[in-house]
């Protein structure tokens, strides 16, 4: 057989992972918070000994995410907060370890403590965040949090806490299965705060996911796979060829 | 099959749950004490291809990997507490709370429901019900020579009775708050339950300790904002339509093998 029938098998294959990237790229159009996923293929020369180096297999691959800012949605609430610019929010994994995230529709559960939407505890100065009962709570542009305890006037607001904001360089980090970002050397331990961060409260960030890119891709990445496939025809007449050539004469 | 029909089908399921989100909230535009909901998305786990970093020969290692996302989920609706506006209705018996705070209602089964929709009326025994008829707590009765009833900002009811110079004092109406509103679970009915994520109900005066002051003759309105869910219903749509397309392509994508080979 004919080796070009395997190579355009990968070809398509990897087609079809790149399409599974995009996809989801464009399942979290609306997700608050969510960097897109670069899709790249990479040719992968599997030429050893003698003979033409013509054979080179196509490899998917995600070199990394793309950390540029999505949109500031206003939604008045105070306790969504959107990262300006560079940087990211401390959270605590499941796992007890730091993790990092830009999705910040913040909520006070029923003992009290700073949680993402998805129920990750906040991370500020020493550990997760205590918010007492409070007529209201505002968090600045550095992560202070102020709040008005209950029965006092307006004359008295209280600092608790900061919340941990960090600003990693993007090669050092990546994301988890889990979604969060973590650093790509667990060993690092954690990130000292950086004072640097900006947050908006009032605001969430849009998802960065440009549409019309992931659809040209996705538009793009089906006509190569129709090419693959031909190419798996054409490999298929030509045995067909070869082997009717082949059968003695009737 | 094709993991990328998987990971849109995710996105289609969540848009459509965003959009039920959206319709209640629109529906609920005019429903006095309602509050909003919003859909909080989250992306699904990622898997690992192939890992960055894992060794490619003895010498060279992976630059990077293939993780593959899973697509998206919608982890909650997140109920917004923000006030809305109040309407002036001159009804002795509607009452709003301007600030924080909800009153009680006694369920037919004896549990307490919360509510902020002050739409009281009164039932053929004089007691404060809400429309559905469900019990006002604490109890208060109106006596039937009642001229005028008027209630405090503190929630003090009191009564002019026909013939007595002073009024009559009727009783206290008193508001609850919670550490994490956002936890009560609506039961329907602008009825709210206590949840383990709301915390308990911290029982007091209106207008002291934070809560809010209530107000005669006033109702708020639903803290829907229009055209937030308007914007909010184009945006679901027309990602609900790229994800559909990721669908119809990668069904073209197995019949063109299938069809070809």
């Amino acid at each position: 057989m004919d080796k070009a029938l395997y190579i355009a098998m990968s070809g398509a294959k990897h087609n079809m992972r790149a399409q599974t990237v995009h996809a989801n790229n464009l399942a979290n159009v609306n997700t608050t918070g969510f960097k897109a996923d670069f899709a790249r293929a990479r040719s992968m020369p599997i030429y050893f000994g003698e003979g033409h180096p013509t054979r080179a297999y196509a490899l998917e691959e995600i070199p990394a995410t793309d950390f540029r800012q999505g949109p500031l949605v206003e939604t008045g609430r105070d306790l969504d907060v959107a990262v300006e610019g560079d940087g990211f929010i401390a959270v605590q994994s499941p796992d007890g370890s730091e993790a990092y995230t830009r999705a910040g529709s913040l909520f006070i559960d029923a003992l009290g403590m700073l949680r993402t939407g998805n129920g990750l505890p906040v991370l500020g100065n020493g550990g997760p965040i205590a918010i007492p009962a409070a007529e209201k709570v505002e968090i600045s542009g550095d992560g202070s949090i102020t709040v008005i305890a209950l029965g006092q006037g307006v004359d008295a607001p209280v600092q608790v806490d900061r919340i941990k904001l960090v600003n990693p360089p993007t090669d050092t980090i990546q994301r988890g299965i889990d979604g969060l970002i973590h650093l790509l050397d667990d060993a690092q331990g954690e990130l000292p705060a950086d004072g640097n961060v900006r947050i908006i409260s009032g605001f969430v960030e849009g998802s960065n996911v440009n549409a019309v890119n992931e659809l040209t891709s996705v538009m793009s990445l089906a006509r190569q796979y129709e090419m693959q496939v031909k190419i798996m025809q054409t490999v298929k007449e030509d045995s067909e060829a070869s082997a009717r050539l082949l059968q003695p004469a009737s | 099959m094709h993991a990328a029909l998987y990971v849109s089908k995710t996105g289609l399921a969540a848009q459509d749950t965003k959009l039920t989100t959206v319709a209640n909230n629109l529906a609920n535009a005019s429903t006095v004490g309602f509050k909003r909901d919003r859909a909080v998305f989250e992306d699904l786990l990622y898997q690992i291809q192939r890992q960055p970093g894992a060794q490619n020969t003895e010498d060279t290692q992976l630059p990077s990997g293939l993780q593959l996302g899973t697509g998206v989920r919608v982890v909650g609706t997140q109920k917004q507490f923000d006030y809305g506006s109040l309407q002036v209705t001159n009804q002795p018996l509607d009452v709003a709370i301007d600030g924080r705070g909800f009153f009680q209602i006694l369920q037919p089964d004896g549990t307490i429901g919360y509510t902020r929709a002050g739409q009281f009326h009164l039932s053929n025994q004089g007691e404060i019900v809400d429309p559905t008829g469900l019990l006002l707590q604490p109890a208060i009765t109106i006596p039937d020579n009642a001229e005028s009833v008027t209630i405090g900002t503190d929630g003090t009811v009191s009564a002019r009775i026909a013939g007595v110079a002073a009024p009559a004092i009727l009783g206290n109406i008193q508001t609850v708050d919670f550490v994490n509103p956002a936890g009560l679970q609506a039961i329907g009915g602008n009825l709210f339950l206590e949840t383990a994520a709301s915390g308990n109900p911290i029982q007091g005066i209106p207008g002291q300790n934070g809560l809010g002051q209530v107000e005669q003759g006033m109702l708020e309105n639903s803290n829907v904002d229009i055209v937030e869910e308007m914007v909010n219903m184009i945006t679901t749509q027309r990602a609900y339509e790229m994800n559909s397309k990721i669908v119809s392509t990668a069904d073209q994508m197995l019949q063109f093998v299938t069809q070809n080979l």
